[in-house]
C-alpha cells in the first residue's frame, strides 16, 4: 500500500520541488496529495478520516505544511491536527525561532528550510521521519526558557530578537497552567543537551562532551519535542479558541 | 527576567550617597513639618489666633484712647524753644506758633518747657542725669493729667487753662495705628510659623515676635499725639522696654541655637542665655547702674554678636545655606543697632546745649530700628519659600538700613531738620540701592539657574541618554540636576515621593525619579544648592517639576519614534521576505544550472540576513556565535569539510542589527568562498572578543595561494566593504604549507545597555 503524503504549499514550483524531495527520500511507493491552501488541505484530511484520524480509513503518514498560505497560517492546521497520527513537518523560508517555535508548539515534528539544497532537504526529511528532528541554537534557547518558566511567558523570552514581528501569535497571552507536571518537565540530561545545543554544539560534539552515544542525544531531543508538544497543548487550544478555530 | 541583577537603584545609592545619609531619609521621609492637623483645621486655628491678637490690640488701643492727655502738639524750634504747633482745643488757637514756657499745675508746681516734653522714651536717653530729669518730668506730667485743669504759660505772658481729656480713637495719631498694624502682622507671622511647623524653635520664635510686638506697642504708646503718656507707663516705660529688648536678645540667641540646625549644646546654652538676660535685666532695673543705657546697648550688641557666632560655619559639616542668610540678617540688624548707638553717643556729645537733636535722633532712630527688626523677624520664617520674596526682602532691607543710617548720620553730624534729613536719606539710599541692586540680588539670592540655552542642552542630552538606557534614569537625572543646581550632595533614596518638594527649610530638594522602565521608584535628594551658597525655593521645585515633565515627554516621544521605526522596519522586512523571498525561491528551483542555483541561494540567504537584521532588535554576541557555528558546521559538513570552532569573549555585548548582519554576512561569505574554491578538508574558525576588539580568524587547508593577487569579485569585495562598515580591517595571508588565513578585526565597544550583570551568558 502506498504511503500517503499531504503537501500543503501555495507556490506550485516549490510544491513540485517538495514532491521531488519526498519521492527521493523514501523507497516506498508514495501517493502525494497536493494542496495550495488551507481549505483544500482540510477537505483532503476529512476525506482521509478527519482531523482526529481515528476512523482509520487510510490516514496520511506525512504532512508537510507551509506556514504562509493565501487563506491563513499553516499553524492553524497544525493546531487542528494535534491528534492526527502523522509526521507533521513545517516547510518554510523562515529560519528564526520566532516563527518556528510556535509551529513546534503546535505539534510539528520538525521543520525544513525551503532554500536548502535538494540533497540537504532529502537528508533532513529522512532524519525527521527517523526521529532525528533538527534543533537550532535559537530554538534550543527558546525551549530552555519555555521549560524553565513552566511553559509560561515564553513569548517574552529575552533576546529572542523578533519580539516586534507582526506574527499572529505575538498576542497570545501566557496560559496560566502553573507548574508543569513531571512528565512535562525536562530531565537534567535533557536540559544539558538543550544547553549545549543552544551554544551551537553539534549532536556528535554533545555526545562526546556528555560521554554518551549520539543516538542517546537524539533520543533526548525527541523527548524534548514530545514534552514541548504536551506542555503546549493547553496553550495551543487557547490559541485556537482565540482565532476562532475551535 | 531570568537573571536577577542587583537593583540598579541600590547600586546608584551606594555610588552616590555618602555612607552616613540619615539626612536623606529625613528629607525624603515624612515631612519634617508634621502636618498632623488638616489644612482647614490649621486655617481655623490661625483665624482664632488672629482674632485673639486683634482683640488684645483693640483693648490696648481703647485703653490708649481713654487715657487723658493735654492737646498740645509741641515741636523744638531754634534756640531751644518749644513751640506749640497745633492743638485740637479751640481755646488754644491763639497760642499756636508761640513758644511754651511752662505748664503750671493747680497746686503751683511748674513743668518747665524743655525737649523732655517732646514725645520721647527714657529708654533711649544715653545720659543718666538727662534720663533722671525726664523721668521726673514724666511723673509730674502724669500728675498734671489727673488734675481738673492745667495752665499753660506761653511767651508774651499768654496764659491758657487746658483741661486734660481722653484722646479718643480718632486722636491717637497715624503713627500709632501704623505701628500697631505692624505689631499685629508680626504676631500673625509668628502664628503662621508655629502652626506650620510646631516645635521648640517655633515657640521661641513666637516669644521673640511677641517681645518685638510689645516693643512696637510701647513705641506706639510713646508717639501718641498730644502731651501725656498713658497712666502707669510714665516710669514703667523704661523697665518695659528694657525687658522686651533683653527678652528679644535672649530669644534670638535661643532660636539660633535650635535653628536652622540644632546646636549640640542647645539646651544648656539656651538656659545660660535666658539666665544672663534675666539677671542683666534685674541688675539694670534694681541697681540702676550709672551708664544704664550703655549697659543695655552693650548687652543687646553682645547678643547680636553671639548670634552671628552661632551661625558661623561649623567644622566638619557643610553649612546650611539658611545659616548663611540668617547670619547676614543678624549682622545687618546688629550693625544698624551699633550705628544707632554710636550716632546717639555722638549726638549726645556734640549737641549738648540744644537738646532737641538727640531726642529726634533717639525717637526716629529707635523707631526705624525697631520697625526694621520687626520686618526682619516677620519675613525670616518665609525666606526659604520663594526666591522672589528673598529678592524683594533684600531690597527692602537694603533700602531701610541705608535710609535709617543716613538719617541718623545727617541728624547727628549735620544737625539737619528731621524731615529734611529723612527725605535726603531716602533719596540717597534709593540711589545706592538701585546702583547696588544687581550685586545685592546676586549676593543674597545667589546666582539663578544656568542660561536657558545650556539648560536646554542638558535636558536634551539627558533625554537622549534616558532613551538609550532607561534603567539608568536615576544616574542621568542626578547628572542633570547637578548641572542645573550644583549641589554639594546628591543621594538616592528608595522612598516613594509623589512630587518635587523643598525640604529642610530650603537646604534640600527632593526629586522623584521618573518611572521610565517600571523599576525607577525612589527619589533623589539634593542638598545645598550652588555649593551651599543658595537656598532651594519653591521656584526651584517648580523648575524641577517642569524638567521632569519635559524629560518624560521627550522620552515618550523618542519611544514613540523608536516604536514607529521598529514597526516600519519590521513591515519592510516582512514585505521583502515574503515577496522577494518567494520569488527568489521560485527562481532558485527553476535555475538552469547549479551555479546559478547556488548564486540565488546565496542571494536568498543574504536577503534573509538583511530582513532579519531589519526586523530583529539587538542580539547577544554569544547567541549570534552559536548560530554562526551551527550554520557553518552544517554547511561545511555538507561540503565534506570539518570545522574547528573556537569562541571566546571577555564581555558578552549586544550586537546592533548592523553589526550582527555585517558579521553574519562576512562569515558566510568567507565560508562560501572556501566551499566554492578552496577544496579544503578542514576549516578553523575563531571568534574572539577582547577589550572591545573583535578578531575573527578563518583558516583553511585548501589550495588557495598568494591571496594578494586575488581578484576581489562580488564575494570578497563584499567582505571588505562589510568589514569597513564595521570600522575594521580584513587581510588574507597564505598560511604555512597549505591554505589561506583570513583575519578580520573590528572594534566592538560595549554599548550603553551592556551592564556587566546582564552581560553574563544565560
Amino acid at each position: 500500500m502506498a504511503v500517503k503524503v499531504l503537501i500543503l504549499e501555495d507556490n506550485p514550483v516549490a510544491r513540485s520541488f517538495l514532491c521531488r524531495v519526498v519521492r527521493e527520500s523514501f523507497s516506498d511507493t508514495i501517493a502525494i496529495t497536493e494542496a495550495g491552501d488551507l481549505e483544500t488541505a482540510r477537505a483532503q484530511i476529512s476525506l482521509a478520516g478527519g482531523a482526529s484520524g481515528l476512523h482509520g480509513v487510510d490516514p496520511f503518514k506525512l504532512i508537510m505544511v507551509d506556514l504562509e498560505l493565501p487563506d491563513g497560517n499553516g499553524m492553524e492546521l497544525l493546531a487542528e491536527l494535534t491528534h492526527y497520527p502523522a509526521t507533521k513537518i513545517v516547510t518554510t523560508l523562515y529560519s528564526d525561532d520566532d516563527h518556528l517555535f510556535p509551529a513546534l508548539q503546535c505539534g510539528a515534528d520538525g521543520y525544513l528550510l525551503k532554500e536548502d539544497r535538494f540533497e540537504v532537504l532529502v537528508e533532513e526529511l529522512q532524519k525527521i521521519v527517523r526521529g532525528q528532528p533538527p534543533l537550532s541554537p535559537a530554538i534550543a534557547r527558546r525551549l530552555l526558557t519555555h521549560f524553565r518558566q513552566g511553559g509560561r511567558a515564553d513569548r517574552g523570552a529575552p533576546d529572542s530578537g523578533f519580539s516586534t514581528s507582526p506574527d499572529l501569535l505575538t498576542t497570545s497571552a501566557p496560559v496560566p497552567i502553573g507548574k508543569l507536571p513531571d512528565h512535562e518537565r525536562l530531565t537534567p540530561r535533557e536540559s544539558e543537551v538543550l544547553t549545549y545545543l543552544s551554544k551551537g554544539f553539534t549532536i556528535k560534539e554533545i555526545a562526546s562532551l556528555m560521554g554518551i552515544k549520539w543516538f542517546t542525544v537524539n533520543d533526548h531531543i525527541k523527548s524534548i519535542y514530545k514534552k514541548l508538544n504536551v506542555s503546549s497543548r493547553a496553550e495551543a487550544a487557547v490559541l485556537a479558541t482565540k482565532q476562532g478555530l475551535v | 527576567m531570568a537573571v536577577v541583577a542587583p537593583p540598579p537603584a541600590a547600586a546608584a545609592a551606594s555610588a552616590e550617597a555618602p555612607p552616613d545619609s540619615a539626612w536623606v531619609d529625613t528629607a525624603a521621609g515624612l515631612r519634617r513639618r508634621q502636618r498632623s492637623r488638616a489644612p482647614a483645621e490649621r486655617v481655623r486655628r490661625l483665624l482664632w489666633l488672629g482674632l485673639l491678637g486683634a482683640a488684645l490690640l483693640a483693648l490696648w488701643l481703647r485703653m490708649l484712647a481713654s487715657e487723658p492727655h493735654l492737646p498740645l502738639v509741641l515741636q523744638a524750634a531754634s534756640g531751644g524753644r518749644i513751640v506749640l504747633m497745633a492743638s485740637t482745643d479751640p481755646a488754644l488757637q491763639p497760642a499756636i506758633g508761640q513758644a511754651l514756657q511752662a505748664l503750671v499745675l493747680a497746686d503751683g508746681r511748674r513743668v518747665p518747657a524743655s525737649a523732655a516734653l517732646l514725645p520721647h522714651s527714657p529708654r533711649w536717653v544715653a545720659d543718666d542725669t538727662a534720663r533722671a530729669a525726664l523721668l521726673a518730668q514724666r511723673v509730674l506730667l502724669g500728675q498734671a493729667l489727673r488734675q481738673a485743669a492745667v495752665t499753660a504759660q506761653f511767651d508774651g505772658g499768654l496764659q491758657l487753662a487746658i483741661v486734660p481729656r481722653p484722646r479718643g480713637l480718632g486722636g491717637l495719631g497715624a503713627g500709632v495705628w501704623a505701628v500697631c498694624a505692624l505689631a499685629l502682622a508680626l504676631y500673625l507671622a509668628a502664628a503662621v510659623a508655629i502652626l506650620d511647623q510646631p516645635g521648640q524653635a517655633a515657640l521661641v520664635y513666637l516669644v521673640l515676635a511677641v517681645a518685638q510686638g510689645l516693643n512696637l506697642l510701647l513705641i506706639g504708646a510713646g508717639s501718641l499725639t498730644g502731651l501725656g503718656a498713658p497712666a502707669g507707663l510714665e516710669q514703667a516705660d523704661l523697665s518695659w522696654r528694657l525687658a522686651v529688648d533683653l527678652v528679644t536678645a535672649a530669644a534670638l540667641v535661643h532660636v539660633l541655637l535650635l535653628y536652622p540646625r540644632r546646636h549640640p549644646a542647645a539646651t544648656p546654652a539656651a538656659v545660660l542665655a535666658w539666665a544672663a538676660a534675666a539677671s542683666g535685666l534685674a541688675w539694670l532695673l534694681l541697681a540702676m547702674p550709672p551708664g544704664l543705657w550703655w549697659w543695655a546697648q552693650g548687652m543687646l550688641l553682645a547678643a547680636g554678636g553671639l548670634a552671628v557666632l552661632l551661625l558661623r560655619r561649623r567644622r566638619g559639616q557643610p553649612r546650611h545655606p539658611l545659616a548663611r542668610l540668617l547670619q547676614r540678617l543678624v549682622l545687618t540688624g546688629t550693625g544698624s543697632l551699633l550705628l544707632l548707638s554710636l550716632a546717639m553717643a555722638l549726638a549726645g556729645g556734640t549737641v549738648q546745649g540744644d537738646g532737641a537733636a538727640p531726642y529726634h535722633l533717639a525717637t526716629l532712630g529707635s523707631l526705624a530700628w525697631s520697625v526694621f527688626l520687626a520686618s526682619l523677624l516677620m519675613l525670616a520664617p518665609f525666606l526659604s519659600r520663594s526666591r522672589q520674596l528673598l529678592r524683594e526682602f533684600a531690597l527692602l532691607a537694603g533700602v531701610s538700613t541705608a535710609a535709617a543710617s543716613l538719617t541718623l548720620l545727617f541728624l547727628a553730624i549735620f544737625g539737619l531738620h528731621p524731615l529734611a534729613a529723612l527725605g535726603l536719606a531716602l533719596l540717597v539710599s534709593l540711589g545706592v540701592c538701585v546702583a547696588a541692586r544687581p550685586w545685592l540680588l546676586q549676593q543674597l539670592a545667589g546666582p539663578g539657574p544656568r542660561s536657558a540655552e545650556r539648560m536646554f542642552d542638558s535636558v536634551y542630552r539627558t533625554a537622549r541618554a534616558l532613551e538609550q538606557s532607561p534603567g539608568q534614569a536615576a544616574q542621568q537625572l542626578a547628572r542633570l540636576l547637578r548641572e542645573v543646581f550644583d549641589p554639594i550632595e546628591v543621594a538616592r533614596t528608595q522612598r516613594a515621593v509623589s512630587q518635587v518638594r523643598v525640604a529642610a527649610d530650603g537646604s534640600t530638594l527632593v526629586v522623584p525619579v521618573p518611572q521610565l522602565d517600571g523599576q525607577g521608584v525612589g527619589a533623589l535628594v539634593l542638598r545645598h544648592a550652588q555649593q551651599g551658597r543658595r537656598l532651594f525655593t519653591e521656584a526651584d521645585a517648580q523648575l524641577c517639576g517642569r524638567l521632569l515633565e519635559q524629560l518624560g515627554s521627550a522620552v515618550a516621544y523618542d519611544r514613540a519614534v523608536e516604536q514607529g521605526r521598529v514597526e516600519e522596519r519590521a513591515r519592510i522586512a516582512q514585505d521583502l521576505h515574503d515577496d522577494i523571498g518567494a520569488r527568489l525561491l521560485t527562481l532558485m528551483y527553476k535555475a538552469p544550472n547549479e551555479e546559478i542555483e547556488e548564486y540565488i541561494r546565496h542571494t536568498l540567504q543574504d536577503l534573509k540576513t538583511l530582513t532579519r537584521g531589519l526586523a530583529a532588535g539587538n542580539q547577544r554576541l554569544s547567541h549570534a556565535a552559536a548560530e554562526w557555528k551551527a550554520d557553518i558546521t552544517q554547511r561545511l559538513n555538507a561540503a565534506g569539510c570539518s570545522l574547528q570552532w573556537s569562541f571566546s569573549t571577555d564581555h558578552d555585548l549586544t550586537l546592533s542589527a548592523m553589526q550582527w548582519s555585517g558579521l553574519t554576512r562576512v562569515l558566510r561569505e568567507l565560508v562560501n568562498n572556501i566551499i566554492a574554491h578552496a577544496q579544503a578538508s578542514q576549516v578553523e574558525i575563531g571568534v574572539h572578543l577582547d577589550s572591545g576588539r573583535l578578531v575573527v580568524l578563518v583558516c583553511d587547508d585548501g589550495i588557495g595561494q598568494a591571496p594578494e593577487r586575488w581578484a576581489h569579485g562580488l564575494g570578497l569585495g563584499g567582505v571588505r566593504k562589510r568589514v569597513k562598515l564595521l570600522g575594521g580591517q580584513v587581510r588574507w595571508l597564505a598560511s604555512g604549507q597549505r591554505g589561506i588565513r583570513c583575519e578580520v578585526t573590528a572594534p566592538l565597544p560595549a554599548g550603553p545597555t551592556d551592564s556587566p550583570a546582564e552581560g553574563a551568558p544565560r
